[in-house]
């Protein structure tokens, strides 16, 4: 199926918010996985990531941006179970224009603070249905039944506005 | 970079007073506001709107294609109407039908396209859409001002301007669906456009277009001409929930950037070291239009009606003492409103914005956010907790475990997914919480900071709830009004002060909020018609009736 790149970011968020990740990293799991799918790079990395939580890659690869983006090392071992397509997927999703050059069992990661990402190029992602239904299965899991109190607050709270 | 020089700015108010939710939530248009600054741009370009189609029957049900051309790109506006049972008529975004359906597409639509959009764009949020389709609306009838217009009009006469004066709308939006939801385009897909680069421009077009629609319907049903007085006095009105208010404290540098506009448009005025007796004349008769939109703002909600009584009050005594002919008058002007109610000193500021284009319109360049935050996270603890010490004073006073402090949280409904406030001890929800909840956030992490010396990396392995915390913390070193600095979560919030900020930036006037929760505002009252847009098509900042 195919979604836009905003849908796709806001459901692989809420996704791993479902599946357990704290906010911050949801987040930026949603970015790095509409870059992942852009790519049409394997769904499965998805998957297994947010099946690794309460551990894994969604929560160890933002720390090896961070590693980097604050100057700790330029070199940052990367933890040994992530895919290397899921790093790259980290890489293009964040703000500041970062590239990644393998070197040996490490990955150099290079950030160049002066430049932007160029963020997305496309306009539509391709999701197989599958991980379409995953998501939305892990994200249902943040949403809260409507109370009737709500409703008494929510906008339009008369039954009908025919005024 | 811009080359040229800056003009001459007195001291920002900073954000610790400009970022409250209480002057927030008494924020009024300027000439900032998105819709003054699209309108500006169509003027500029002399657009011109075409009807394409119009297949309605008698009673005013069907289709209309509308289409211009801004930035050399062509858009449409696909208007249909239906007839919608009085039973279902509602504001609430749980609704599933509405008087009327949009989608403003991006070219000109073939007739394939058409049909596409007729059957899919009254189903809103149940159907799917793509990229050629930019926005998706709905609208619903004011019910009472439609059915008198018309019939007003099928009588051969015009309809009661008193009427018109207090409705002031045709129609009311109760949904603007932009970026990517259901399947439409992605902001990004269209940011780079001239004419659209503006935060919700693409929107503000549609709505302006909407309220083009709802008057050519009107002038269908009843089979005859409004008066131009009085069709320019027909905004298009909007019902708005929750469902905006998170977009604040989401979109940390968007809000910064619309603020920080703001307020260096404001320093720039204040600064002006003498005004000609042209200036002056000009800001007494806003000043003087300002207190005639009060009078006419009229709102049912008992509070609210109080609370516009009193502006009315001080706002005339303000207007009394607005002595122009000083030195640096614009900044006396604000410095004698400081001790005045926080709805007055923001009039003031709105209004002193007002004749000084040429001075203050290119700050409207600065208000998007094309790469998102561009600022490193801080490097290790030591620094975090001084930034938090410097930065987040007002999130380290509450105490978040009292009852008064957490007694509210936010969450997303299970129906259609939107933002919703709870009764954090009355309501199941809260382990569901959205983190809307900064202030708390921001003081766990200080506490646990406390005694820490190591990496930033190394901490958040160790706490990897705080991330978001971290990362707001170094975000307000570089974006200072990106914060709201107020508990989100407090008993005493209310929401409806963060909906008229944003609403303000968009130019609404005639705030009528239904609760502390929800609001309805009208939308481009006093703007010009589709063939108004030439020299003069920029003075309807708070407009006055028949003025």
């Amino acid at each position: 199926m195919k979604l836009s790149v905003n849908e796709v970011i806001g459901l692989a968020a809420r996704a791993a918010r479902g599946a357990g990740a704290p906010p911050a990293q949801a987040a930026a799991f949603g970015r790095a996985a509409m870059f992942h799918l852009a790519a049409e790079r394997a769904e499965g990395t998805l998957t297994a990531a947010l099946e690794a939580l309460p551990r894994g890659p969604i929560l160890t690869l933002p720390l090896a941006f961070i590693r980097v983006l604050t100057e700790e090392c330029s070199d940052t071992p990367l933890p040994p179970d992530v895919a290397t397509a899921l790093v790259q997927s980290y890489a293009e999703a964040q703000t500041f224009l970062t590239t990644l050059h393998p070197e040996g069992p490490q990955m150099q990661i290079t950030v160049d603070r002066k430049s932007a990402s160029p963020g997305p190029a496309i306009s539509r992602i391709t999701m197989s249905e599958d991980l379409f239904t995953f998501l939305n299965h892990l994200a249902a899991r943040i949403l809260v039944p409507e109370s009737e109190a709500s409703r008494i607050g929510g906008a339009g709270a008369g039954l009908t506005d025919n005024d | 970079m811009r080359d040229e020089a800056q003009p001459p700015q007195t001291a920002l108010r900073p954000p610790e007073e400009v970022m409250r939710l209480a002057r927030m939530g008494s924020m009024f248009p300027t000439r900032l506001s998105f819709l003054r600054n699209l309108i500006r741009r169509l003027a500029a370009e002399k657009v011109t709107v075409t009807r394409a189609v119009w297949q309605m029957d008698a009673g005013g049900f069907g289709h209309a294609v509308y289409s211009l051309r801004l930035g050399g790109h062509e858009y449409a506006l696909v208007a249909v109407s239906s007839n919608l049972p009085a039973d279902q008529r509602t504001d609430r975004v749980i609704a599933t039908a509405w008087d009327s359906a949009f989608v403003l597409y991006d070219g000109i639509p073939e007739a394939a396209e058409i049909d596409r959009i007729v059957a899919s764009a009254p189903r809103q949020e149940a159907a799917r859409f793509t990229e050629r389709d930019l926005i998706l609306s709905r609208a619903n009838k004011s019910l009472r001002l439609f059915a008198h217009v018309t019939q007003a009009l099928q009588e051969g006469r015009q309809p009661d301007p008193e009427m018109i004066r207090d409705v002031g709308y045709l129609m009311r939006t109760t949904a603007v669906y932009g970026n990517g939801k259901f399947g439409i385009a992605d902001r990004h897909l269209i940011a780079r456009r001239p004419g659209l680069e503006g935060p919700f421009a693409a929107e503000m077009l549609t709505v302006w277009l909407i309220r083009h629609f709802t008057h050519d319907l009107a002038e269908h049903v009843g089979g005859g001409r409004l008066d131009r007085a009085l069709k320019r006095h027909l905004g298009i009105g909007n019902a708005t929930g929750l469902g905006m208010a998170p977009f604040l404290v989401t979109h940390p540098v968007l809000l910064h950037n619309w603020m920080q506009a703001r307020e260096t448009a404001l320093a720039r005025v204040r600064a002006l070291p003498r005004l000609t007796s042209a200036q002056q004349d000009r800001l007494h008769l806003l000043a003087a239009r300002a207190a005639a939109h009060l009078r006419e703002w009229q709102v049912p909600d008992p509070a609210h009606h109080a609370r516009i009584v009193a502006l009315r009050g001080d706002w005339e005594a303000a207007c009394n003492t607005l002595d122009l002919s000083g030195l640096r008058p614009l900044d006396a002007a604000m410095h004698r409103v400081r001790a005045a109610s926080l709805d007055v000193q923001e009039l003031m500021a709105a209004l002193i914005l007002e004749p000084f284009g040429d001075l203050v319109d290119d700050l409207a360049a600065t208000m998007g956010d094309p790469f998102g935050p561009l600022c490193a996270p801080l490097p290790d603890t030591v620094e975090l907790r001084a930034r938090i010490a410097r930065d987040f004073r007002w999130a380290l006073v509450p105490d978040y475990d009292a009852p008064e402090a957490c007694g509210q949280f936010w969450y997303v409904s299970a129906a259609k997914q939107e933002p919703r406030l709870g009764r954090r001890f009355a309501e199941e929800g809260a382990d569901q919480e959205t983190p809307l909840d900064i202030g708390r956030r921001v003081k766990a992490l200080y506490q646990d900071l406390e005694g820490e010396n190591a990496p930033l990396s190394d901490f958040l392995s160790r706490h990897p709830d705080h991330a978001l915390a971290a990362e707001r913390v170094a975000m307000a070193g570089r974006y200072p009004y990106g914060e709201i600095r107020d508990n989100l979560i407090a008993e005493d919030c209310l929401p409806i002060d963060m909906l008229r900020c944003k609403l303000a930036f968009f130019g609404a006037a005639k705030f009528d909020p239904k609760s502390d929760r929800w609001t309805r505002i009208t939308l481009c009252q006093g703007a010009p018609l589709a063939d108004e847009l030439g020299p003069g098509a920029d003075d309807w900042w708070l407009p006055v009736f028949a003025s």
